[in-house]
């Protein structure tokens, strides 16, 4: 992992000189604003302030704090005590539920990223026929992401029941459905199904995107004799690959960031088999006092998110197609 | 090119903004006002509507009888609680009285809240001769740092219908855990109704270790959780699921419907007997069976937990002896009646626990022994309020939810929290 997230830095900063260069040359004679030019740039300031300030004050200022919190032991009442690195030690070295945490999250991550796109692709595809009650079935399937999901968790609990629908309707094929929630070899795969219950979001963006794939390509390629299988693994999917690259993207960060989920069905149990990472830090900062280490595992997952991040991003020009980029 | 690295430091700069949600922060702003002789308080209590109409009472008649004390009364729902007041103390502005329970010593080992034995006695205010033995529960290091405000003991519910039903005496403080069992077996038709509510609630087993002679934690301080007699309490509460099957099985709990437990159970005939607080009788009052409470059984000894609730003073108050007026004024007669006038809890003044507005309450719409509480007074044990508490009950949790869940061995579980507990304590 370590060594894509250099090979990233390196593509990035292979690009950055170039770019520097250009705009150096740009500022060496720095032309004296036009009075128009000057009231446009304080206007640029001036609109541009509200994200700066919140930008500044909100994320940069908490996040630098936090990395600093990270190196202490600090419980929020007594003034931090310095303890360099102790922090990210406990964490790799002295604490199992840390690492049964990220595991749990790995699990997570895994199986319901690829799972929600691939579900989302599949309806976006049906969605994309022209069939009768093509409204109603879109607005049905991006009706779940509406529901808080504080009332989808709830509703959850009663279709994960032993004896509940879910079970009911395996039962029905002859399976003996699990204690989903109760047993700890279960409880991550329940979580899974219920994250697949949100793969409307990423339908409604799937489906916007083959919308936009001019029709010519499919008469061409009909012309040419080529079946609706050969259609969409040849026109649809790297025609919407974007798409799918941003869903991929987004799902990874949210997947590893799952909280409210545990935190309502499980907290975390039984036994921490579905505690995740985001939940573990919360536990620490706001029950145990731990904001030092708390600190420390958050940086530890943003780490564990960009090195992911930046393994797709890596991946992504051996698959993801855009139309601008003639290659 | 161009459009793509655009498109790639989009993604980007919407990673780093989604991070950031996971990066803490902690900020606090307010002010506190003291002019023209009238101090303004801070006070902030959990709870839902039926706290918030009981403290706003208590509160009216206060400034009331105390002109010279305003009250800005802060109600946030109950988990929410310990992180806001966590927020306003580190920024600085701690809430002049605050609500405590079970985590109070987080607070006084760190020196965020006032030792409050010197107002005491200043105040006059002798605190075993209003709260009896529940004066003291709040203390660090013999020190007091909280004065009871609502205090209740765990009690049994039994449905009289299902005891008549299957003939089986009611219960009292004399029976022993022998003829609680033995009632229980009774009372169970397989699949369909249960003698009991369960066990699994710290409050309740523990309940059950202390009447065995154990502790959780000792007299020193050591952790004591795989002692003999802890074992035995544990181990009978999941045999009573796994064995002898008068508990429902977490299975059978989650077949019933979402977030089901001792409490709703009894509320709906599934389960005989239930032990819990005093919050369950509102509830119950509409309900179309006969019920009543009585103290906790026992075992080698008499022993049952207590649930309540206290008011502290924060470092950060301005006026602390204007706040220990206010707490002062809040935990004597008048103030307390309104606790039980609203069916709210138990108050923590001995003297309105035995007065007849507790005992014959206006809202009781039959006759509930509510002498249950008074009496049960007399052995409740004094739970280890320890800093560590929120990762005492984490040790716990973590090594007992399969043991709860599908059943196991008390002994092999208890060895294991044994060790987390003393890794935790020794930390202090």
């Amino acid at each position: 992992m370590a060594t894509d997230l250099g090979a990233v830095l390196g593509a990035a900063r292979a690009q950055g000189p170039r770019r520097a260069r250009g705009r150096r040359a740009d500022r060496l004679p720095r032309p004296k604003l036009s009075r128009r030019g000057r009231t446009e740039a304080r206007f640029f300031w001036l609109f541009v302030s509200p994200w700066l300030v919140g930008f500044l004050g909100f994320l940069l200022g908490p996040m630098i704090a936090s990395v600093y919190i990270s190196l202490t032991e600090w419980d929020s009442f007594t003034p931090p005590v310095f303890v360099g690195l102790d922090n990210y030690v406990q964490a790799l070295t002295g604490d199992p539920v840390f690492w049964q945490a990220l595991w749990n999250t790995f699990y997570y991550a895994a199986i319901s990223v690829p799972l929600g796109l691939a579900v989302g692709l599949w309806l976006a595809n049906l969605l994309n026929k022209r069939v009768r009650g093509r409204k109603f079935f879109r607005t049905m399937i991006y009706l779940p992401t509406l529901v808080p999901l504080v009332a989808t968790a709830m509703v959850f609990k009663m279709v994960l029941a032993p004896s509940g629908p879910l079970n009911d309707l395996l039962g029905l094929v002859g399976v003996e459905g699990p204690n989903w929630l109760l047993d700890p070899l279960w409880v991550k795969p329940a979580l899974i199904v219920l994250s697949a219950w949100g793969a409307g979001s990423a339908t409604v963006l799937l489906l916007s995107a083959m919308n936009g794939i001019p029709r010519e390509f499919y008469e061409a390629a009909e012309i040419d004799g080529a079946g609706p299988f050969r259609q969409f693994w040849s026109i649809t999917f790297p025609q919407i690959t974007p798409i799918i690259f941003f869903n991929l993207i987004m799902g990874l960060i949210g997947a590893f960031q799952i909280f409210s989920q545990v935190y309502i069905l499980t907290q975390g149990g039984p036994d921490n088999a579905s505690m995740m990472v985001v939940p573990l830090l919360f536990d620490q900062a706001f029950g145990f006092y731990h904001f030092g280490y708390a600190s420390a595992v958050a940086w530890l997952l943003f780490v564990v998110i960009i090195g992911f991040t930046a393994l797709a991003f890596r991946t992504s020009r051996r698959w993801v197609f855009y139309e601008t980029e003639v290659r | 090119m161009n459009a793509r690295a655009r498109w790639i430091r989009g993604v980007a700069g919407t990673a780093v903004a989604v991070l950031g949600m996971s990066a803490l922060a902690a900020c606090g702003s307010g002010e506190d006002s003291g002019d023209g002789g009238v101090t303004t308080l801070t006070m902030t209590v959990w709870g839902g509507d039926v706290d918030k109409k009981s403290y706003q009472q208590r509160v009216d008649m206060l400034e009331e009888a105390h002109p010279d004390i305003k009250v800005d009364l802060q109600l946030i729902p109950s988990e929410q609680y310990e992180q806001k007041v966590q927020t306003m103390i580190a920024g600085g502005n701690g809430p002049d009285i605050m609500q405590v329970a079970e985590g109070v010593n987080v607070y006084s080992s760190k020196n965020q809240i006032l030792p409050l034995d010197e107002y005491a006695s200043k105040a006059g205010l002798d605190l075993s001769e209003r709260f009896g033995p529940t004066g003291s529960l709040y203390s660090y290091e013999d020190k007091v740092y909280a004065i009871p405000d609502r205090s209740g003991a765990m009690i049994v519910y039994y449905n009289k219908d299902l005891f008549d039903a299957a003939g089986v005496d009611y219960p009292t403080a004399d029976w022993t855990q022998e003829d609680a069992q033995a009632a229980m077996e009774k009372l169970t038709v397989p699949g369909k109704q249960w003698g009991y509510g369960g066990a699994g609630w710290w409050a309740q087993w523990w309940s059950f270790a202390y009447q065995n002679g154990g502790q959780i934690i000792d007299d020193a301080g050591a952790p004591t959780a795989n002692s003999p007699e802890v074992v035995d309490a544990l181990q009978w509460a999941n045999d009573l699921t796994f064995k002898d099957h008068v508990v429902p099985t977490a299975a059978e709990y989650a077949d019933m419907g979402p977030d089901m437990g001792g409490d709703p159970a009894f509320a709906a005939q599934k389960v005989a007997m239930n032990t819990t607080g005093f919050w369950a009788i509102g509830g119950l009052l509409e309900a179309d069976f006969a019920w009543d409470i009585a103290p906790m059984w026992q075992g080698e000894e008499q022993a049952v937990s207590a649930f309540g609730s206290g008011l502290a003073i924060s470092r950060d108050s301005e006026s602390p002896d204007k706040a220990f007026e206010a707490i002062d004024y809040l935990t004597d007669t008048d103030a307390q009646q309104v606790i039980i006038d609203n069916a709210q809890d138990v108050p923590a003044n001995v003297e309105v626990q035995q007065s007849d507005a507790f005992l014959k309450p206006e809202w009781a719409t039959k006759d509930i022994n509510m002498g249950a509480f008074a009496q049960s007074s007399d052995f409740v044990f004094t739970s280890p309020l320890i800093p560590e508490w929120n990762e005492m009950q984490a040790a716990f949790d973590d090594n007992l939810g399969t043991f709860w869940n599908e059943g196991g061995d008390a002994k092999t579980q208890l060895d294991a929290i044994q060790t987390e507990l003393e890794s935790i304590v020794g930390q202090g």
